[in-house]
C-alpha cells in the first residue's frame, strides 16, 4: 500500500510540473524527469532545489529587467510627448491623406533591435506586409526601408528583393533630432517616392500601443492634389513666400515634414518597446512565483516520501529481526 | 485682436501664448505680421525672431524652419530655438569666435558649408542677445 501511495505521488508530481508554464531552461529537464518517477523510488530532493534556484534567479532577472524598462520609459516619455505638437502643424496644412493613390509607395518599418518585447515587433511586421498587398498592382511598385534589426529579421525572411534600405543600432546613442534628420537625408536621397507610409507602434498608454500609419506625400503628389480639392485644396489659399519657386518651398517642406514625423515616430516606438518590455517581463515574473510555488509544494511532497520511505525500511528491518 | 504664436522644435514647445506683433526673418527678406494678417506659409532662414507683446519686444534666435500663417494663428516650426534672455553673453561670444575660426580653417565644400551654418547660427544668438537691449 506504501509502494502503490508512492507510484501514485510520482505521477502527481510529474504531472504538475509539465503543465506548468514552461521556461525553456527547465524544459529539457522536465521531460527527463517524466520517465524517471515509473520504478525509481523517490526523486532526489536535490534535483527538485536545483530547478527551484534556477526559477527564483529567472524571476530575479526578469524583475530587473521591468525596473530598468519602467526606468528607461520614463525618460523617454517626456521627450515623445514634446515632439508630438510638431508634426500636427504639417497635418492641419496638409491633411493627412493615407488613401492617397501613389505609383510609388515606400515603407518605412520602424521596429527595435533587442527582444523579449511583447509582439510590438511582429504587429508592425504584419501590417507593413499588409500594407504592401494593398499598395500592390499594376505598374506600382512598394518599397521596404526598415529600421531594427527585429524587422529586418522578419522582413528578409520573404520580402528581400523589396528591401530599399536597412538601419540598424538606432538606440545606441541617446535618440536626438540631428540624429533623425541625417537619416531621413539619407531615405530621401536613395529612395524614389511618391508616398512615403511610416509604420510604428504609438504609445497612448503604459499598456496599449496601437500600430500607427503616417503618410507624407511627395512635393508632385501634393500639387496635384491641391488642384483636385479637399483638404489639400486649402493649400492654394496660402500665399507662399520665402524661395525661388512653390515647388522649391514644397519640396523643403516636405523634407521638413518627413523628419519631424520620423522623429516622433521613432520616440513613440522606444516608449512602446520599453511598455511592452515592461509588461512582458512583469508577466514573466508572476509565472516564475508561480512556477516557484509548485515546485515548492513537489518539494515538500518529495521530502516527505523520502522521510516514508527511511521510516518504513526501518520498521521492516526491525520487524524482520524480531521474526 | 491678438496673434496666437507658437513655437515649436523637435524637442519641447518654446513659446505658446499671444502676442501682438512679430518680425520674421525669411529667405526673401524679414516680415512683419499683425493680426489678419493674410494666410501665408513661409520658410524660415536662421536669424532672430522678434515678439512684441505690449510695448514691450523680445528676441530668440530660430535656426531655420517653417512658418504658418492662419487666421490669426501663427506655428513656426524650428529645428531649434533659444530665447533671447536665456543666451549667456560670453557663450554666444565665444561660440562665435571658435565659428569664425572654423570657416577660415575649413577647406572641401563640405566642411565649408557647414562651417557657414554654424557661423550663421552663432551670430543669430550674438544678435539676439543684442536685440533685447
Amino acid at each position: 500500500m506504501a509502494m502503490a501511495s508512492l507510484r501514485r505521488e510520482g505521477r502527481r508530481f510529474a504531472a504538475p510540473l509539465i503543465s506548468s508554464q514552461p521556461i525553456t531552461a527547465i524544459r529539457s529537464s522536465l521531460i527527463a524527469e517524466e520517465q524517471a518517477p515509473l520504478g525509481i523510488r523517490s526523486i532526489s530532493t536535490q534535483v527538485v532545489r536545483n530547478r527551484m534556484k534556477s526559477v527564483k534567479n529567472i524571476q530575479k532577472i526578469t524583475k530587473a529587467m521591468k525596473m530598468v524598462a519602467a526606468s528607461k520609459l520614463r525618460a523617454i516619455q517626456t521627450r515623445a510627448e514634446n515632439s508630438r505638437g510638431l508634426w500636427q502643424p504639417f497635418t492641419a496644412l496638409l491633411g493627412d491623406a493615407p488613401s492617397v493613390d501613389a505609383k510609388k509607395n515606400v515603407i518605412v518599418t520602424i521596429s527595435s533591435d533587442k527582444g523579449l518585447c511583447g509582439g510590438i515587433n511582429s504587429t508592425s511586421v504584419k501590417i507593413s506586409k499588409a500594407i504592401h498587398k494593398l499598395t500592390a498592382g499594376p505598374e506600382k511598385e512598394t518599397k521596404y526601408v526598415i529600421l531594427g534589426e527585429k524587422a529586418k529579421a522578419q522582413l528578409i525572411r520573404d520580402s528581400k528583393k523589396d528591401i530599399e534600405l536597412s538601419i540598424t543600432e538606432l538606440q545606441k546613442n541617446p535618440l536626438n533630432y540631428t540624429q533623425v534628420s541625417v537619416l531621413a537625408d539619407d531615405i530621401l536621397k536613395n529612395v524614389e517616392y511618391d508616398a512615403l507610409r511610416i509604420i510604428f507602434n504609438k504609445f497612448h498608454s503604459v499598456v496599449s500601443f496601437l500600430p500607427t500609419m503616417s503618410t507624407v506625400l511627395s512635393p508632385e503628389v501634393v500639387e496635384r492634389e491641391a488642384e483636385s480639392g479637399g483638404k489639400l485644396g486649402d493649400l492654394d489659399s496660402y500665399e507662399i513666400e520665402g524661395g525661388e519657386t512653390k515647388g522649391e518651398i514644397l519640396q523643403n517642406l516636405a523634407e521638413f515634414q518627413f523628419s519631424c514625423v520620423l522623429f516622433n515616430a521613432v520616440l513613440e516606438n522606444a516608449c512602446s518597446e520599453q511598455g511592452a518590455r515592461m509588461s512582458a517581463m512583469d508577466s514573466s515574473s508572476r509565472n516564475a512565483g508561480e512556477m516557484l510555488d509548485r515546485l515548492t509544494l513537489t518539494y515538500n511532497r518529495t521530502r516527505q516520501a523520502s522521510i516514508t520511505t527511511e521510516l518504513i525500511e526501518i520498521i521492516s528491518g526491525a520487524s524482520a529481526l524480531e521474526g | 485682436m491678438t496673434l496666437n504664436l507658437c513655437v515649436l522644435t523637435p524637442n519641447r514647445i518654446v513659446w505658446d501664448s499671444e502676442v501682438k506683433e512679430i518680425i520674421l526673418s525669411t529667405n526673401s527678406g524679414q516680415i512683419g505680421v499683425l493680426p489678419n494678417h493674410a494666410p501665408i506659409a513661409t520658410a524660415v532662414d536662421i536669424g532672430i525672431l522678434r515678439i512684441r507683446l505690449n510695448d514691450q519686444w523680445l528676441t530668440m534666435a530660430l535656426m531655420g524652419g517653417f512658418a504658418r500663417i492662419g487666421n490669426n494663428e501663427i506655428t513656426v516650426l524650428v529645428n531649434d530655438a533659444e530665447k533671447g534672455s536665456d543666451i549667456d553673453p560670453q557663450e554666444a561670444q565665444q561660440t562665435l569666435e571658435i565659428a569664425e575660426a572654423n570657416l577660415r580653417k575649413a577647406e572641401g565644400r563640405r566642411q565649408i558649408i557647414e562651417a557657414n551654418l554654424a557661423l550663421r547660427r552663432a551670430r543669430a544668438r550674438v544678435e539676439a542677445i543684442n536685440g533685447i537691449s
